[in-house]
């Protein structure tokens, strides 16, 4: 047989034949087609044999021969996928500090991302519950008043319903009061009494708020005025059960106003995540009588809830809404406008009439922070797994040697980097689980931790982002070193991976710079905040409702209480003395412009209120017992003295709700509302009934006592009735609890942000010292000290982490220039704020890295050196 | 009688690898069978063949030398194993002893 270079057979024929065939019987059964080809070209002729041929190969396509359809790759795929866990799970095993390392900064990296979720979910959550939630808004208004908007979501009881009549677009209009204004109110059945917060609201408010109903109809709960919904916790407190409780009388009363009511709904407890909490909801016609005449255009007496038609163009209503109450009373200096309702919890602030922000920047900062936190680790993980290259160069080097392609090397690294980032995300789950509790109590909230699909669908997110970025980086530039310089040993780290690793430390290092000044600054501002100087001293007062019987017989009641032991004094007031009051803009002196309306704090008290609180009285005098015209007198603070433009004020009179009023006193400007505005004008105004609350100063030192005492005294008036009292100061905490909370979060995280940045340092300056162990251990035979060692070892490190303070410090400047700038009260930026920053991730750095390095320089060089 | 079957073709190319005793490769076999048989048979159906009998252990094989011709492709020698050569022997006294069982006459036309 001659072989016929001229002649082949179909190349179609022949690739398909290759295409289909086993692998293992590929040569041989085409060596046998090309024979049998040849020699039948020989015989026969080309043509006859090339159709012979692929009749050969047709014959040949059957089950035995054709390989099998998954193929044999897929199996390959598999084996190097089980091959590269064991590689990693042995380097796992070798390194073990480094596995720990990045094991305990990815996953509490982790676990601080998923409680930040958590939290800004639930944060996110808040009011979202309601089914009518796109179409739910709340009309607030802007008040104008001395140029600048004021805006206030108290608004006149008659808007809804005009609004509800007047405007097309809004298809319900409802008022309501919000649940703080009134404490907690007794409530009384034949048998008990039991104090619950509640609200005011209008007819259809369970149609518009889907609070569920177990028993009674959303349209038919609020219907008369002698209904009464109450919670199914309060029906059980009542009735026992809460199926009894449908019906039942209640004898409900605040101050000199009682009803008798009968329960028409008892709905499902208010969630936590609702911003209004509340045990039962009166008919908005009771709090309408108690208004009696005040219900009108100048007065600010409740909220409005409005549903808002479908598809509703929300900027054109509001341009629409601008003059509606300008119509109806010329004078009015408020604009109304409707904002989202579930806005309310995260979007309350309001500058000048523009949306500025809420606990939204809380979201946000916390969000920045878990996204900054996350990142630190992953340039742990990216930093450590490179720095650690040069010992698996001879693993990569015989692969390569061996033919594995770069793909596989990077899937390789990848795969460990996933690998890594999956037992880091049990873990962090783990630590989530265990953490919930605490962070609950630190945050506040009862966050249960449950598996959702958007949770999956995070952590799966998370898996991947993490695994990229913390594996990418090393898989590129591990698999791209060249075999013959591995293998020869001759591996020198180049210039610009030790650029992206000290690029990566420093980066690391101003994020936690950042971060020490943000908290250190956020910390301070909201201390500041708490204890900022209120014009009166907060600490043993008491405050207390004003009730039963104790309202029919106050004077009574001041004098027995004033002379209680312990007691130092007692007045009486409407106002809630920390969370606001009423205001009014009835206010007229001789010299106004009229055009400008100013809106006044409105503090009515008794005789001895002021004395009580505690503010300094600059001129003139307070109200006297002695003189019974004090009734028709005013005490004005300081701001209101600017305001008004008064030289000499003491003697002048101005107009109040249409009646002459003299000035007989200046107080010390005080915080009678939120201390996130400024102080506002405001005066003091005698009365010697409806005084909603009691404020008692105590002595120091013997407060359970004199406590014991007052509720004694009070329960001879309310027999029956529990004693429920608090104390302002921690009201006031109470008040500023969220502030309070977001700065224990954010010590926390800043702490953690910092031990994972230092693990990573303390993982490198490990390894450094260890790859130059012989070089110490030279230096050291040649008469270095260990001083000179340490410095040696050190001065790397001390560069890259001055340089993050030097980049550090100016971006925190104005990231936290500009957070502050958003409080009416702030603290100003100080020079050692940052310094301290600087300082404490200096300080934390070399104590990281100063722990290894004197190890190393301590060593006994002859271990060093003894092995080659 | 023992627990291999062969099947008719089975025995027939096994006999014929047995035949070409150490140069039994593909075409070779066909071409055997051929000549001796004037049975022709495909690449395909010989192949099929050949790999089960190798997975059954009656055939082992081994690559040849390259050569020019066949484009360079190395040839696959087949070889009987004994387990093969005892099969073998085993089909052949199952024939012989019914063929002894035969009356003469029987045959006889």
């Amino acid at each position: 047989m001659r072989s016929h270079d001229n002649i082949q057979p179909s190349k179609f024929w022949l690739r398909f034949f290759r295409w289909f065939c086993r692998a293992e019987y590929k040569e041989d059964i085409e060596g046998d087609l090309l024979e049998r080809f040849e020699a039948n070209a020989e015989n026969h002729g080309v043509q006859k044999a090339k159709r012979l041929f692929k009749k050969d190969v047709l014959k040949l396509f059957r089950p035995s021969i054709i390989r099998k359809l998954e193929g044999n790759q897929k199996l390959n795929y598999y084996g190097m996928f089980k091959h590269n866990l064991l590689v990693s799970y042995r380097n796992f095993l070798r390194y073990k500090s480094a596995f720990l390392i990045n094991l305990i900064g990815l996953s509490s990296g982790l676990a601080c991302t998923l409680l930040i979720y958590l939290w800004v979910t639930d944060e996110l959550s808040v009011d979202k519950f309601h089914k009518l939630d796109d179409q739910l808004y709340q009309v607030m208004l802007h008040h104008e008043e001395s140029g600048t908007l004021n805006t206030q979501e108290d608004t006149q009881a008659i808007l809804a319903e005009a609004l509800e009549q007047e405007v097309p677009e809004i298809e319900i209009g409802l008022q309501a009061t919000p649940s703080f204004w009134f404490g907690k109110m007794p409530l009384t059945t034949s048998e008990k009494t039991i104090k619950a917060s509640g609200r005011f609201a209008g007819k259809r408010y369970f149609e518009l708020f889907t609070f569920p109903l177990i028993y009674g109809s959303a349209t038919s709960a609020l219907e008369n005025k002698e209904s009464i919904a109450i919670s199914e916790s309060l029906a059980t407190s009542l009735f026992g059960d809460p199926g009894k409780a449908m019906g039942q009388n209640i004898k409900w009363q605040v101050l000199e106003f009682s009803r008798e009511l009968q329960v028409s709904g008892v709905f499902e407890d208010v969630p936590a995540n609702s911003t209004e909490e509340f045990n039962f909801v009166l008919p908005f016609d009771i709090f309408a009588d108690i208004l009696g005449e005040g219900k009108h255009w100048g007065n600010y007496n409740a909220l409005t809830y409005v549903k808002l038609t479908k598809g509703t163009d929300v900027d054109q209503l509001n341009e629409k809404l601008a003059p509606f109450v300008k119509e109806k009373a010329p004078k009015s200096n408020v604009t109304p406008f409707v904002r989202p309702y579930s806005d309310k919890y995260l979007y309350s602030n309001y500058e000048n009439g523009v949306q500025s922000g809420g606990r939204i920047e809380y979201v946000r900062l916390f969000s920045i922070i878990s996204i900054f936190i996350l990142m630190i680790a992953c340039i742990n993980f990216m930093n450590l797994s490179t720095a650690k290259a040069s010992r698996r160069t001879k693993e990569i080097g015989v692969k390569k040697a061996i033919g594995a392609r770069r793909e596989a090397l990077i899937w390789q690294y990848l795969e460990e980097a996933f690998l890594m980032t999956f037992i880091s995300i049990l873990v962090a789950l783990v630590l989530v689980v265990l953490i919930l509790p605490q962070f609950n109590v630190i945050t506040g909230k009862q966050i249960a931790f449950q598996f959702s699909s958007n949770l999956l669908i995070l952590l799966f997110a998370i898996l991947v982002i993490t695994g990229l970025i913390a594996g990418s980086y090393p898989a590129l530039y591990l698999s791209g070193f060249k075999v013959t310089t591995i293998l020869k040993g001759k591996i020198k780290n180049s210039l610009g991976e030790l650029w992206v690793r000290k690029g990566l430390v420093v980066f690391q290092f101003t994020l936690s710079v950042v971060l020490i000044a943000a908290v250190l600054v956020v910390s301070k501002q909201i201390e500041f905040v708490q204890n900022k100087n209120i014009g009166y001293n907060k600490e043993n007062l008491i405050l207390f409702a004003n009730e039963g019987k104790v309202t029919e017989n106050l004077d009574v009641f001041f004098d027995q209480l004033k002379n209680t032991p312990g007691v130092i004094n007692a007045g009486g007031t409407q106002h809630t003395i920390i969370s606001g009051g009423s205001y009014t803009t009835d206010v007229h002196w001789p010299e106004k412009n009229e055009a400008v309306q100013t809106r006044f704090g409105n503090m009515t008290v008794t005789y001895d209120f002021i004395e009580t609180l505690g503010v300094d009285i600059i001129e003139g005098r307070s109200f006297s017992r002695e003189l019974t015209t004090d009734i028709s007198k005013l005490i004005i603070n300081q701001e209101a003295v600017k305001v008004m433009g008064f030289t000499n004020p003491i003697g002048q009179t101005v107009r109040l709700w249409g009646k002459d009023m003299q000035i007989i006193g200046v107080v010390k400007d005080f915080n009678f509302s939120s201390l996130h505005e400024p102080i506002t004008p405001m005066f003091f105004k005698l009365e010697d009934q409806r005084m909603m609350n009691i404020l008692v100063r105590i002595e120091p030192g013997q407060e359970r006592s004199t406590i014991d005492r007052i509720s004694k005294l009070y329960k001879e008036y309310n027999a029956g009735f529990d004693f429920n009292y608090t104390f302002l100061d921690q009201d006031y905490a109470i008040q500023y609890a969220a502030e309070g909370r977001v700065a224990t979060l954010s010590k926390y995280f800043g702490g953690i942000a910092i031990i994972i940045s230092c693990l990573g340092i303390f993982g490198l300056a490990a390894f450094t010292a260890e790859r130059r162990s012989k070089e110490i251990g030279v230096r050291k035979a040649l008469g270095a000290s260990n001083s000179n060692i340490v410095r040696l070892l050190s001065v790397d490190f001390n560069q890259m982490i001055v340089l993050a303070i030097l980049i550090a410090l100016p971006l925190s400047y104005f990231l936290l220039k500009s957070w502050l700038d958003e409080f009416a009260y702030h603290i100003d930026l100080e020079i050692w704020h940052f310094l301290l920053a600087g300082l404490a991730a200096l300080v934390i750095a070399w104590l990281t890295v100063g722990l290894q390095t004197f190890k190393a320089a301590r060593a006994n060089p002859v271990k060093s050196l003894r092995s080659e | 009688m023992g627990k291999h079957n062969l099947g008719e073709f089975e025995e027939i190319v096994l006999l014929t690898v047995a035949i070409l005793h150490g140069e039994a490769y593909g075409v070779a076999i066909i071409d055997e069978m051929e000549s001796r048989l004037g049975r022709s048979v495909s690449i395909g159906a010989l192949q099929t063949v050949l790999r089960r009998l190798e997975d059954k252990g009656f055939l082992t094989s081994e690559f040849g030398e390259a050569t020019k011709v066949r484009g360079g492709k190395r040839k696959r020698f087949f070889t009987v194993t004994s387990l093969g050569k005892t099969t073998l022997r085993e089909a052949k006294e199952q024939r012989l002893s019914l063929w002894k069982a035969i009356p003469e006459i029987a045959l006889n036309d």
